[in-house]
């Protein structure tokens, strides 16, 4: 068997829904190839009017604080010591890697010079937001690279660097976290810049503050979701119980968030605030499906602590309370009056959903080839001996 | 950002569009000294005269027509969008890569080397001015450089030089006494506002205008520097990086430190245990 | 021009009447802004809101065709309200003089009408003279013969409300219009009239120009800094092709071509420049045979002697009418062998020209010479034309563009500025210089050698411009401002002055008419002396009075004079009537003028060898009733030929002298709006050199016509959609651009529509559409031959031609 046949055998053998994530994921990249054979202009519906789009406005804006769980847990279990969660940590650390990955590969195709990259370390610019944000999503990529080799080395067996990541672990949770916090809220900074553009209902000084915060609630609850999928589709354990302890966090964040964001509206704001219905809607749904409908059901215990109502709420703040909110502030918030409207083109939705897939796909593919869903306690992995013992029981299947 | 600097002799143009007639040689002149292609046009993209609709890969700078009635009388009135080359410019603070410079003349020039083409620039600037080579696969930012080349040499912009009546090109406080001696002498004539002393902390453009700018096309700007908005919280970068790593490691000494101790104490209730405690 | 584009600025009120400055002479303008910005007020009179409109004080909108009617009204109101000015009407104008009692005016016509031959008698339009032929005059102005009461009288048929009905003026304008330009009667206000074409393009455009010139003199603001009579000549060198000799009916330097019965040198020269009865008036064209024998020497050097009558006869004597219509119209009825057409476009330039292009299919032969190909050049194979079918062989010579040659060139201000080649010409481009020296030399060689029928005014030609690739430009430019044949003493008031044979000749003063002298063209000797080449001077300063004059860059005809009839700038002491702005000014103790070059050195008029100061006319005083215009000496109001609606001012319905043509109508079932056509800043002319320039194209890509939002509602026409103009003429298509701009006229109660369109466009060339010219007719002025292109019927209809 070439490893070629080996590889198309073990893709039948994937689930019809990973296989239709593949053919998604085959198409985003044939769309990419399109925008740099045809240029932005021609495949997206790009503009001078719209210079930003779907890609900036999913693929950065959004992406990044919807991978914001890997810092989140990170720290929670980590600096504050809740150890009964950790075992959500490595699938976090995994979506955060990977999130930002393809948040690096969004913004190459969004780039109208990507093999300029490196520019931005040639010649920084320490005003800019968006050299903060790159500087920041280029180390925190690599923390996370750092973080997610734990578990590959564990499969593989190398020892030694497993060991010497082991020590920088808790380091490099804590710059994590606070790379993480510079850049979730220097998202937010961007838009700063747009004093005339951003509407009122979003425009306030506080917008990195929010970004930040938002950034952390949405991190824990991504991670809610993502343990109950992981539950139901890869036959992972149950981890209602662990989720209940996010929950109880969560509120917290909310309630800070809401407070924040009524007083940045009436006392940090300019008006006029509600003058274009259509907004003021977008911004209500954003407010109260996103933030005061979770806020309240978040306090009550008994949703706190059944798993179908934690997915619900967690939901309602992932696509409400950030998603909108990221649109909102990126997109919807920043059309003028009387200008045309901007829908993303087909090329640029197939790129996004690709994106989507990708993620997906990968993560799937990773928890099924790597050991990222095991319970482990710190202490056990981190005596040497036990660990090299623990990773040497471990069944090492054929490469790939 | 520091705003302290001398501008009074700063390049800075005086529209004066009373005085513009609308006849566009600016537009050409401009792009023969820049060497740009014509646009295919057809008819008219906008009121009156207007061609082509607005700023582009391909223009730097248009007459923007208004052609209306209003209480009774006809008006038929000019404006000639262009970079501001502002004093704070927007797109030099958040361009990434400092592809956008702020020349001591006073031109807000562009490095096409540098460009890495986020667009940054273009969300960015409160006027709307820089462009986007959308018709190119590796596609560039486009915009008005204030013919640097030629300010360097002495020399009006192409624009400035081509215009019969409406441009004043000089040091900006000259500039700003000029407009404002114009106002005081004639004050019938214009809107008592001069459009760039203080839009987005001043610009190197000034307009002087006869209608009320909002209604021939001008953006209401902020009178505040926009990069001071993003400088004020972009400085605390490093406070919040220090804060927060800071914070998280001194809660993770304290909280393993707490562990160790309640472990030490678990080992020695339990006798002749020889473990050691955790450290990171 | 009499005054020049800088002078502008020293203008209290600048009237533009059928001129749009602002777009078809954009520098001008920054000379009107200065004087606006001074407290000027600027007037624009013109059918359409244009963007002259958009900057003047005063806007009137007035129904093409009605300019008689607009500042005959303007002329009354001066008169009536006593706003002129008395002193300078009384001793400059010819206001005070006697008229016989062969003038007289009634229900629309003057008197001596030849029903037959369609025009006046004009020579019995004359003063009353005494014994010795000198004019009687009337200094109190109260003979009820005397010009004044008569030109009273003749307007006062035009009040305002008259007016109004006629021109479709606003009254409200109107009265705004009467009151500030007429403001500008006092002494120490001043007020110019900026003109174009929208004045002269008319079947009675020669007639308007009187108007703007009587309107003048009445205000005193001739000869004045900021005043004057100003024509904006359409292109860059128009006035110096005019200066030479453009036109059928003179040669270079307006002397008049010679007519079949001018048998000899003598006869033309006294019929042409005869001798004054006034003791006072300088009566300058008696020199004009000076200039004619200059002339003929420069044209036929050492073979033009005084025993040939200087080869006087190798002129062509015209028989009539040969104006551009008249060419084409021959060439239509195949009466024109060959055309060379040098920088000029008759397929879209012309009236009619759907017929003109029908036309160059007659000829044996055409030649043009230009930067691109024309509508002309390829009207072989124009849309709907047969290749086949057209047996013409067309040449067409690749043209230098004006800065890749050297040589000068006249603005409408008469400033001659010297221009050098700033780059070489593409290709196989060659200067029109060269390309003339080629014909010269081939014809020339054909005549030699095969002889012909009078083959001596070829062969015989001086042609003297060097033995380079090119004549040399410096030599023509030299032997324009003329030379010596031979060495020379010139008694000159109290010295003499010695020249010798070679040298230039300083001005026209010294030119003589026994052949001693050459000048090819005598309004600019002066412009190449011994000093060196004048026309290209740059000294950037100005005269102590500061009025813009600066006499040191380049050089103006005449004798650098700045500004024409300058002598009517002072009172009959030489004192400036306005202080502040002193054109010259007499000063008494030393006996000589200050300021610009005067109109002649001669004293004051009140000093004893004082003269008049309109030295070009025999009288010596301005022409309030003209003595020589053949539809009659004041300007009366005739409609357009094809016109919406009843003269109202009298029975007469147009201009009664004017050549008509057949296909003209004026049926407003058929065709209910006025057509109207102008120029654009954006583009040139009939477009040959802008229509392939891509950044101009850009800005107006297409042909398009304007229209009102009424007469866009009544068609159910939306801006940007195709529609079709017709006319007795012919049909085109454009976009329809509905604007606020275009308004309905409101004339004699009724509202009238007008359709404006830009009459730059053609089949060649990077930007195509249809002609305006197809839909104008060739009705013309009968004093200037001139084709009525602003005012005519059409209809319009949603669609292109193909709905």
């Amino acid at each position: 068997m070439t490893a070629m046949q080996k590889v198309v055998s073990e893709i039948r053998s994937f689930h019809l829904f990973l296989r239709i994530l593949i053919v998604l994921v085959t198409a985003g990249l044939f769309a990419a190839i399109a925008r740099f054979a045809f240029g932005l202009g021609a495949t997206t519906n790009l503009n001078d009017v719209y210079p930003w789009g779907l890609w900036i406005s999913f693929d950065v804006v959004t992406s990044v604080p919807l991978a914001a769980g890997a810092f989140v847990l990170g720290a929670i279990v980590h600096c504050f010591n809740i150890k009964k969660l950790e075992p959500l940590v490595r699938p976090a650390i995994v979506t955060g890697f990977l999130g930002y990955s393809l948040v690096c590969l969004g913004l190459l195709l969004d780039l109208g010079q990507p093999h300029r990259g490196w520019h931005v370390f040639a010649y920084p610019n320490l005003h800019s937001p968006m050299f903060e944000v790159a500087l920041c999503v280029m180390s925190y990529t690599t923390v996370a690279l750092l973080e997610f080799l734990a578990p590959v080395f564990e499969k593989f067996g190398f020892h030694l660097p497993l060991r010497f990541l082991r020590t920088l672990e808790l380091p490099l949770i804590v710059l994590g976290a606070a790379i993480a916090t510079l850049h979730q809220s220097t998202i937010g900074t961007f838009f700063l810049i747009a004093v005339d553009k951003l509407h009122n209902l979003w425009y306030n000084p506080i917008l990195p503050l929010l970004f930040w915060i938002s950034a952390v609630f949405t991190g824990m609850c991504i991670i809610i979701i993502e343990a109950v999928m992981v539950h139901r589709y890869l036959d992972q354990p149950d981890e209602t119980d662990l989720l209940a302890t996010l929950t109880r966090i969560i509120p917290w964040f909310l309630g800070i968030y809401l407070v924040l964001k009524i007083f940045a509206l009436f006392y940090l704001s300019e008006r006029p605030l509600f003058d274009r219905p259509v907004l003021t809607t977008l911004f209500a749904i954003e407010m109260i499906a996103g933030i005061i409908i979770p806020f309240i059901m978040f306090l009550h215990k008994r949703i706190r602590t059944d798993g179908v109502l934690q997915l619900r709420a967690a939901g309602l703040v992932v696509m409400f309370g950030l998603v909108l909110n990221r649109f909102n502030v990126s997109m919807f918030g920043m059309i003028q009056e009387n200008q045309q409207i901007y829908y993303p083109s087909v090329i640029e939705s197939i790129v996004t959903i690709g994106i989507i897939a990708a993620h997906i796909l990968f993560f799937a593919v990773i928890a099924r080839y790597f050991p990222i869903f095991e319970h482990h306690s710190e202490d056990a992995n981190n005596a040497i001996e036990d660990g090299f013992h623990s990773t040497h029981e471990q069944v090492v299947p054929e490469k790939i | 950002m520091s705003t302290e600097r001398d501008l009074s002799n700063q390049r800075t143009f005086l529209i004066d569009l009373t005085k513009c007639t609308g006849c566009r040689a600016c537009q050409v002149a401009c792009k023969q000294w820049n060497q740009m292609e014509a646009e295919k046009t057809s008819f008219f993209e906008g009121e009156g005269y207007q061609n082509p609709a607005t700023l582009s890969e391909y223009t730097l700078t248009t007459i923007q027509f208004k052609d209306y009635f209003h209480e009774g009388k006809n008006e038929f009135s000019f404006y000639k969008a262009m970079c501001m080359h502002c004093n704070d410019p927007a797109c030099v603070s958040v361009c990434p890569v400092s592809a956008f410079i702020k020349t001591p003349e006073g031109p807000v020039i562009y490095d096409t080397k540098r460009c890495i083409g986020c667009r940054f620039c273009m969300i960015a600037c409160p006027f709307g001015i820089p462009r986007y080579q959308w018709s190119k696969a590796l596609p560039l930012v486009v915009k008005c450089n204030g013919c640097y080349s030629r300010v360097k040499e002495g020399l009006k912009p192409a624009c400035a030089k081509a215009c019969p009546t409406a441009i004043e090109y000089g040091g900006r406080q000259e500039m700003i006494d000029e407009a404002k001696r114009r106002l005081a002498v004639n004050p019938g004539r214009y809107m008592n506002r001069i459009y760039g002393l203080e839009e987005a902390g001043g610009t190197s453009v000034l307009y002087l205008s006869a209608v009320p700018f909002d209604d021939i096309g001008f953006r209401n700007v902020t009178r505040r520097p926009l990069p001071s908005r993003t400088w004020a919280a972009l400085r605390f970068v490093p406070t919040a990086f220090i804060t927060m790593g800071g914070s998280l490691a001194f809660i993770s000494w304290l909280t393993h430190r707490k562990e160790k101790i309640r472990r030490e104490k678990e080992m020695k209730e339990v006798e002749r245990a020889s473990q050691k405690g955790d450290r990171s | 021009m009499t005054n020049h584009w800088i002078d502008l600025k020293n203008s209290d009120c600048i009237m533009a009447i059928g001129c749009n400055p602002a777009e078809n002479h954009p520098i001008s303008f920054k000379w009107i802004e200065a004087a606006v910005d001074r407290g000027a007020k600027l007037i624009s009179v013109d059918p359409r809101y244009t963007r002259t409109a958009s900057k003047a004080n005063i806007y009137a909108s007035i129904r093409p065709g009605t300019d008689i009617a607009f500042l005959g009204g303007l002329i009354n109101y001066a008169l009536t309200k006593d706003l002129i000015h008395k002193e300078y009407v009384r001793d400059y104008t010819n206001a005070s003089f006697i008229v016989n009692e062969g003038f007289n005016f009634k229900e629309g016509m003057f008197d001596h009408w030849d029903d037959r031959e369609k025009a006046y008698d004009v020579k019995a339009w004359t003063y009353s003279a005494d014994d010795s032929g000198k004019a009687l005059r009337d200094g109190t102005l109260k003979h009820p013969r005397c010009v004044f009461q008569l030109l009273k009288k003749h307007y006062s048929r035009y009040d305002v409300d008259t007016v109004v009905k006629v021109t479709g003026t606003n009254k409200f304008d109107y009265l705004r219009v009467a009151e500030t330009f007429c403001g500008t009667g006092q002494p120490g206000k001043v007020g110019t009239i900026l003109y174009a074409m929208g004045i002269t393009q008319s079947t009675h455009g020669v007639q308007n120009v009187r108007a703007v010139a009587m309107l003048q003199m009445l205000l005193g603001n001739m000869g004045i800094a900021g005043g004057g009579v100003n024509a904006l000549r359409g292109e860059s060198n128009v006035q110096g092709s005019t200066d030479y000799g453009l036109l059928f009916h003179t040669l270079p330097g307006y002397l008049p071509s010679p007519e079949y019965k001018d048998e000899t040198l003598e006869t033309a020269i006294a019929r042409y420049f005869p001798k004054t009865k006034e003791s006072k008036s300088t009566n300058w064209w008696q020199n004009g045979g000076k200039y004619m024998v200059s002339l003929l020497k420069a044209w036929w050097g050492e073979n033009a002697t005084a025993e040939n009558d200087f080869c006087y006869n190798y002129l062509p004597r015209r028989n009539g009418n040969h104006s551009y219509l008249q060419i084409i119209k021959k060439m239509i009825e195949g009466k024109l062998e060959g055309l060379v057409c040098m920088g000029m476009n008759p397929a879209v330039g012309g009236p009619d020209s759907l017929r003109a292009r029908e036309g160059l299919g007659n000829l044996k032969w055409l030649v043009t010479a230009d930067l691109w190909e024309t509508e002309t050049s390829i009207f072989w194979k124009r849309p709907g034309a047969n290749p086949k079918d057209i047996r013409t062989e067309v040449f067409m010579l690749p043209a230098a563009a004006s800065m890749e040659k050297e040589g000068s060139i006249s603005n409408s201000g008469r400033w001659t500025q010297w221009r050098y080649t700033a780059v070489e010409p593409l290709g196989n481009a060659k200067s029109d210089l060269w390309i003339l020296d080629q014909f010269h030399h081939h014809i020339k060689n054909l005549y030699k050698k095969e002889s012909g029928i009078f083959p001596d005014p070829i062969v015989k030609l001086a042609w003297n411009y060097g033995t380079g690739h090119e004549p040399d430009v410096h030599k023509v430019a030299k032997e324009i401002n003329g030379y010596f044949t031979r060495d020379t003493e010139i008694v000159d008031k109290d010295k003499t002055l010695e020249f010798k044979k070679g040298d230039q000749v300083p001005s026209f003063v010294q030119l003589q008419d026994d052949g001693s002298t050459v000048s090819g063209c005598w309004i600019y000797s002066g412009s190449y002396t011994s000093k060196g080449n004048m026309m290209a001077r740059r000294d950037p300063n100005d005269l102590p009075n500061g009025l813009g004059m600066y006499p040191g860059w380049a050089w103006s005809w005449p004798v650098n004079r700045r500004i024409l009839y300058n002598r009517a700038s002072v009172d009959k002491t030489g004192k400036p009537f306005d202080p502040k702005r002193p054109v010259i000014a007499w000063n008494a103790s030393e006996k000589k003028w200050e300021g610009d070059v005067p109109d002649g050195g001669a004293p004051p008029v009140e000093d004893e060898k004082g003269v008049y100061p309109f030295i070009m006319v025999p009288e010596g005083v301005g022409r309030l009733f003209a003595l020589t215009m053949k539809d009659g000496p004041f300007p009366e109001h005739y409609e357009p030929i094809e016109s919406p609606m009843k003269n109202p001012l009298s029975k007469v319905q147009s201009n009664p002298c004017a050549e008509v043509g057949t296909n003209v109508t004026c049926d407003l079932n058929r065709f209910p709006c006025i057509g109207t056509t102008y120029r654009m800043t954006e583009h040139w002319q009939a477009g040959a050199m802008t229509r392939s320039l891509p950044w101009l194209v850009e800005l107006v890509p297409d042909m398009f016509v304007e229209i009102s939002q009424a007469l866009a509602n009544e068609k159910d026409i939306r801006n940007g959609d195709r529609v079709t103009v017709v006319t007795e003429r012919g049909s085109i298509e454009g976009f329809a651009l509905v604007t606020f701009r275009m308004q309905p006229f409101v004339v004699n109660g009724v509202s009238i529509e007008q359709v404006g369109m830009p009459w730059h466009f053609g089949y060649a060339g990077l930007a195509t559409g249809d002609s305006a010219n197809v839909l104008t007719s060739g009705a013309q002025s009968p004093s200037s031959s001139i084709p009525e292109f602003k005012a005519f019927l059409c209809n319009i209809f949603k669609g292109g031609k193909g709905a």
